[in-house]
């Protein structure tokens, strides 16, 4: 089976984000980018359906600028991806998941992939657009919130369950397809310390991405960090008893919950 | 001139230690603590990701790394927890002496199949009559025919109880102190062999320790690491080269006090404002960010001179010696910032004093360090 998997490099979870110059994007400056959360888990998914097929390659592909797009994929090599491409774009073209939908389009179109796996959204901006984008361009079908993706031989069709707000879809298709993965169903694995030195020496294909015809599918107007919380309040009291009354007095008067 | 802005490759064993630590190891920490637990289950999964036998190189079956990557991942596990750090970096003091001293016929015999398995070997210096005092150890070793026959104890070896191979050091003739002693592999499975209980410890309670017996245990002459009277030096290039991941370990408990205190200065109220307000919190801090600094900087700094073919003995012995010094101290104000609390075993703080204080005991203790570094201190002015 050939498996492409699809990832975007994210902010850690830890960074303090900034806001850059422009009052429009984040300030990158120092922020180190990961292969995380919804993306982990389609590496993590790519990695089974290779295990659980044997003969399948795995292909990542990511469409981003220096360093951050070559990390991801090296640390995706690590996780076992047999291949990679590196489609070089600078940052404010890859943020647009339709144009980087686009340009990664134009890589896979020369080749034929029975599965195409991306998380359902990116762990940044979580626009979520990128999948159904990507099934549109190479006229596949698209599905997402995907989680629990089987492949049966016997009917040579991919079954798996959508999980949505009304409750939970059982579902099966034919290859090819494009699948957005909800994150966490499975429990992404951590790279062995070997693969990632063999992952540092690993060849990355280079597809510059074609700028040119591509017009932005949405552009950023202003980009605020949330508000500071404000304080939590400690209640003081004595007793349990004086604890309680307390806590409802304020609930009444002033957060006016009760009546 | 040493550059320390870590490689893309570096950040990311450093990354991938991180994570293993704070997921996998820090979340078990009290719990293995307070039971003094040898988790297995962990240590097997440090063994999978390759974490457990750092120096050995990788056509061996180890991680081959360098000391100076040995050290940013001995660093993050230590963060988490120094007694399980202890349990998963102690094949790499016990295979040293194989990768120093051993023929490529007994490294392709022993390494190849040890490092294929989770697995542990011991390191079998110590005495119950003296550690520090290697040259006077008492095991003896008796020639017969093509063996030898061990017979003696040894004591404080770490993973002793669970261990599968121990390298250990004996004299072939106690009269002749430093030049009788001799170095053996010897498996578990050896006849004699008698590892005892674990030992009840203050701090690095994952880990386990034990006396381990050796009561007339044939040796074949082929089993032998270097010649005979070889192991003392033997001991001390082991030791030059481990000692700086000790370095490394008492600088993840720092960091780990130092952010522990930090993050509750700011929470902490007294006086209207958080302590992290008072000029008395933020000096203690202040001092304590430096000696974690410094220690991590000594620490790096003796291993680059390592892995640049230096012997690196004063450095590492600087390291070592200055790192665990600072790694108690840094417990204890993270402590006294935490107040009562600090004392408390609800709280994190208080193991992390316990754990830092066998960093300045064991891999040689602190007052040998200080002999060292002022016997080659005094060597260059005389």
């Amino acid at each position: 089976m050939e498996i492409v998997v699809c990832v975007k490099p994210v902010p850690e979870p830890e960074t303090r984000l900034r806001v850059a110059p422009d009052g429009r994007t984040l300030d990158a400056e120092g922020v180190k980018f990961i292969l995380a959360g919804y993306d982990e888990s389609a590496v993590e998914q790519a990695l089974l359906m290779k295990e659980s097929v044997p003969g399948s390659t795995v292909h990542v592909l990511s469409c981003g600028p220096a360093p951050r797009t070559e990390e991801v994929l090296r640390a995706a090599i690590a996780l076992g991806c047999d291949k990679a491409t590196w489609v070089e774009a600078p940052a404010p073209f890859a943020s647009d998941p339709v144009r980087a939908a686009g340009a990664i389009a134009a890589v896979l179109r020369s080749g034929a992939h029975d599965l195409i796996l991306c998380g359902k959204q990116a762990g940044d901006d979580e626009a979520g657009l990128f999948a159904g984008a990507l099934g549109e361009l190479l006229g596949v079908a698209d599905l997402g919130f995907v989680v629990d993706l089987r492949w049966d031989a016997s009917s040579s069709r991919f079954k798996f369950q959508r999980v949505t707000e009304p409750g939970v879809e059982r579902w099966e298709a034919a290859p090819p397809l494009v699948v957005g993965l909800q994150q966490a169903w499975n429990d992404p694995r951590t790279a062995k310390l070997p693969n990632i030195l063999k992952s540092r020496k690993a060849p990355i294909a280079r597809a510059p991405a074609d700028a040119s015809g591509a017009t932005p599918s949405s552009e950023p107007e202003k980009f605020e960090l949330p508000p500071p919380r404000t304080g939590a309040r400690m209640i003081e009291f004595k007793t349990p008893e004086e604890a309680a009354q307390r806590l409802v007095r304020v609930l009444r008067e002033e957060a006016k919950v009760l009546s | 001139m040493p550059d320390f802005s870590l490689s893309p490759e570096q950040e990311s064993l450093r990354d991938m230690a991180r994570k293993f630590a704070r997921t996998e190891m820090a979340p078990h920490a009290a719990e293995c603590d307070k039971a003094a637990r040898f988790p297995d289950e962990i240590y097997r999964k440090a063994f999978d990701l390759g974490l457990m036998n750092l120096n050995v190189p990788a056509e061996y079956g180890g991680s081959g790394l360098s000391l100076f990557d040995q050290c940013l991942i001995v660093e993050e596990l230590a963060y988490a927890c120094g007694g399980m750090t202890t349990s998963v970096i102690a094949n790499c003091l016990a295979l040293e002496p194989i990768l120093l001293a051993g023929t490529p016929e007994q490294k392709e015999r022993w390494l190849k199949p040890f490092c294929a398995a989770y697995q542990f070997a011991s390191f079998c210096l110590t005495e119950p009559s003296g550690g520090s005092d290697a040259g006077g150890l008492r095991t003896r070793a008796r020639k017969e025919g093509d063996h030898y026959v061990l017979s003696g104890e040894k004591c404080f070896i770490t993973n002793a109880p669970h261990a599968s191979l121990f390298t250990v050091f004996a004299t072939i003739d106690p009269s002749l102190r430093h030049r009788g002693i001799t170095a053996f592999a010897v498996p578990r499975s050896a006849a004699g062999v008698i590892p005892g209980k674990d030992e009840e410890k203050m701090g690095h309670r994952a880990s386990s320790t034990s006396t381990v017996r050796f009561e007339d245990v044939r040796v074949p002459e082929a089993d032998r690491l270097g010649g005979d009277g070889d192991g003392f030096a033997l001991a001390m290039r082991t030791l030059d080269q481990t000692r700086t991941p000790i370095g490394a370990l008492a600088t993840g408990i720092a960091q780990a006090a130092l952010d522990h205190a930090a993050a509750y200065s700011l929470k902490r109220q007294s006086f209207g404002k958080p302590i992290s307000e008072h000029q008395a919190i933020q000096i203690k801090l202040a001092n304590m960010a430096q000696a974690v600094h410094a220690a991590r900087l000594l620490t790096w700094h003796a291993a680059w001179t390592i892995d640049h073919g230096a012997k690196g003995t004063l450095e590492s012995s600087i390291a070592k010696c200055f790192a665990s010094d600072s790694a108690l101290h840094v417990a204890d104000e993270a402590i006294q910032t935490f107040g009562g609390y600090g004392y408390m075993k609800e709280y994190p703080v208080e193991k992390l004093l316990r754990d830092a204080k066998l960093t300045q005991i064991y891999e040689g203790a602190n007052e040998i360090q200080r002999s060292v570094i002022a016997r080659e201190l005094l060597r260059a002015y005389s």
